[in-house]
């Protein structure tokens, strides 16, 4: 399924607010089929740089290209259309649906076929391992499985590039353990690419994917885990002595 | 994959096989008993029931968009003046080549849903929501009331406007005279229980199911693509158009209209109907409209300066101990019985 072709890139990416620079020029590819951990300090520019990928904020300056277009106008919605799906910080849900009718709201905007849906809706929540809870309120899972639940819709959502921003905040270390066999899953499996915002350095390292570091609002570097781990810049802003 | 058997949920929370205990079972035994009244009782209650139906009808359109999309709307009491207006003037105007009473109820649907879909659109693609989105439907009914005042060259003003009950015509088998009353309820209430099956079905249909969407998590329904403004404004035409049909059926009904019609007073008393009767049942509102209205009625004629006080009590006492309404105590009970 991977190809080696590139899916998203950003040129010159910039986002003030008033006087703060959140995002400073940042240029960002990312091939179809790769997973990107994005981590830095906190006010490291993080969550605005996926904001302006998603839509939910217009960048100052500079391009975002998407499957090889411009899609730096594109709203949220046409944006997801695309196939840029994102899940937020704090589980963002249908709270009084339950796990199946949240996931298919995601589905009702694909074009499944009605006769398909059903199936569809089972096979994501099999996917994110929630398949017997699917009868359960949203509002009542755990904090872990209400981040899976999201996920599930991005999936259902036909989703190709999935944003995430702390995928495994407040989850126990066995749920987050599963959350890194998903996400690799995914990339592996299914060939979506995505970009998971962390603070979790034993998640990322398990997770294996390239990582980019953000220090105030700059790329700070990129490379493999191993190399940003001995990196001394990246030790000194945020790894520590990790 | 794991197959599995899962729950869908009805609007009081059953299962289809179960249809007793389900909206439509408990819809199907309302109607049948609304159908048999005729029957068994005449006067005023029979020329007065069909006025409250459709009273049900107006909280019904409400409860649509309320219940299922999380919008609150003060300016349903409008529409259905708007209908009510559309009738009386079509009624005068002889309507040409159809018959008045039909052109009015056509176009009733039409200018309902037009103006609904215009202020809808306008206002849900500015991103007006929430608490704003009230406002400004209080301000419709507001403007509604002070055009059918101040036009009182066609409205009569404050007067109000003489309305002809409309008769039933069967082209070339001829007309059938409505001015009985049981005829005339012979004609609302199938019409009050087609326009329940409309709105009941598309609760059920995929744009009720993105309506639910919008309700409960607007932003996250966005992010999934959706165009929610899109679906808002739909749901609002619809809205506005059940409304000003029901009010031009209203108004051939009671045989007039006046501008108070389209007031405060009458647009809150919409919401207290939804409110009591439970917005997350269509049926729930169409008895909360028919039930609460004659209650009302009843309330001003024991004690005209209190009623509204009283009625106002009962508002806050369902928000505070029954926030689901009627519908939704009943609701909880019958999942409770099931659990059991």
């Amino acid at each position: 399924m991977k190809t080696a072709s590139e899916l998203l890139r950003t040129e010159g990416l910039t986002k003030r607010f008033r006087g703060l620079v959140a995002n400073d020029s940042i240029d960002f590819t990312l091939k179809a089929g790769e997973l990107r951990c994005v981590i830095g300090p906190n006010g490291a520019g993080k969550t605005t740089l996926i904001s302006m990928i998603s839509g939910h904020q217009q960048p100052s300056n500079g391009a975002i290209w998407f499957q090889g277009q411009n899609i730096t106008k594109l709203s949220i919605i046409e944006r997801a259309r695309r196939g840029i799906s994102r899940k937020f910080q704090t589980p963002t849900l249908f709270d009084n649906l339950s796990a199946y009718e949240n996931v298919e709201l995601a589905v009702l905007r694909t074009g499944c076929p009605p006769r398909k849906r059903r199936s569809r809706i089972l096979e994501v929540l099999d996917l994110v391992r929630l398949v017997d809870l699917a009868d359960t309120t949203a509002s009542t899972l755990s904090h872990g499985q209400r981040q899976w639940l999201e996920v599930g819709l991005l999936l259902a959502n036909d989703a190709i590039l999935l944003l995430l921003d702390e995928p495994t905040a407040g989850m126990t270390v066995e749920e987050t353990a599963s959350t890194g066999r998903l996400i690799r899953r995914l990339g592996q499996e299914l060939g979506l690419s995505a970009i998971i915002i962390e603070h979790d350095i034993n998640f990322i390292r398990n997770l294996q994917a390239p990582v980019t570091v953000l220090h105030l609002g700059r790329v700070l570097v990129e490379g493999s885990f191993h190399d940003i781990e001995h990196d001394e810049q990246v030790r000194s802003v945020y790894l520590g002595d990790q | 994959m794991k197959q599995r058997t899962l729950k869908h949920r009805s609007l009081l929370g059953t299962t289809p096989g179960d249809l007793l205990f389900s909206e439509p079972g408990a819809a199907l035994i309302v109607f049948a008993i609304l159908a048999l009244l005729p029957v068994f009782f005449s006067g005023y209650m029979i020329y007065i029931l069909p006025q409250y139906m459709l009273f049900g009808v107006l909280a019904m359109s409400l409860g649509l968009l309320w219940g299922f999309a999380g919008l609150v709307s003060f300016g349903q009491a409008g529409f259905f003046a708007l209908g009510a207006y559309t009738m009386g003037l079509s009624m005068k105007s002889g309507g040409g080549i159809i018959d008045p009473a039909y052109l009015g109820l056509l176009l009733s649907l039409v200018v309902g849903g037009i103006l609904a879909a215009a202020v809808g659109y306008f206002l849900f693609s500015a991103g007006v929501r929430g608490t704003y989105f009230v406002l400004v439907t209080l301000a419709l009914s507001i403007m509604l009331e002070q055009i059918a005042v101040s036009q009182s060259q066609i409205t009569g003003g404050w007067n109000g406007m003489f309305i002809d009950r409309m008769s039933l015509n069967l082209g070339p088998f001829g007309k059938i005279s409505l001015f009985d009353d049981a005829p005339m309820y012979y004609v609302i209430l199938p019409a009050v229980a087609i326009i329940y099956v409309i709105l009941y079905t598309i609760t059920v249909t995929r744009f009720g199911k993105i309506l639910n969407g919008i309700r409960e998590n607007e932003d996250r329904l966005i992010s999934l693509g959706f165009n929610a403004s899109l679906y808002k404004t739909g749901v609002f035409a619809i809205s506005g158009a059940v409304a000003c049909f029901a009010g031009a059926l209203y108004g051939t009904h009671a045989n007039f209209v006046a501008p108070s019609l389209a007031g405060v007073l009458f647009s809150t008393e919409v919401v207290v109907w939804v409110a009591i009767g439970g917005r997350g049942s269509l049926l729930g509102v169409l008895l909360g409209g028919i039930l609460v209205a004659s209650f009302s009625n009843y309330l001003s004629a024991i004690t005209p300066e209190y009623w509204q006080l009283v009625l106002g009590l009962l508002f806050v006492a369902v928000l505070l101990y029954f926030r689901g309404g009627v519908a939704g105590a009943v609701a909880q009970l019958v999942n409770a019985r099931r659990a059991k």
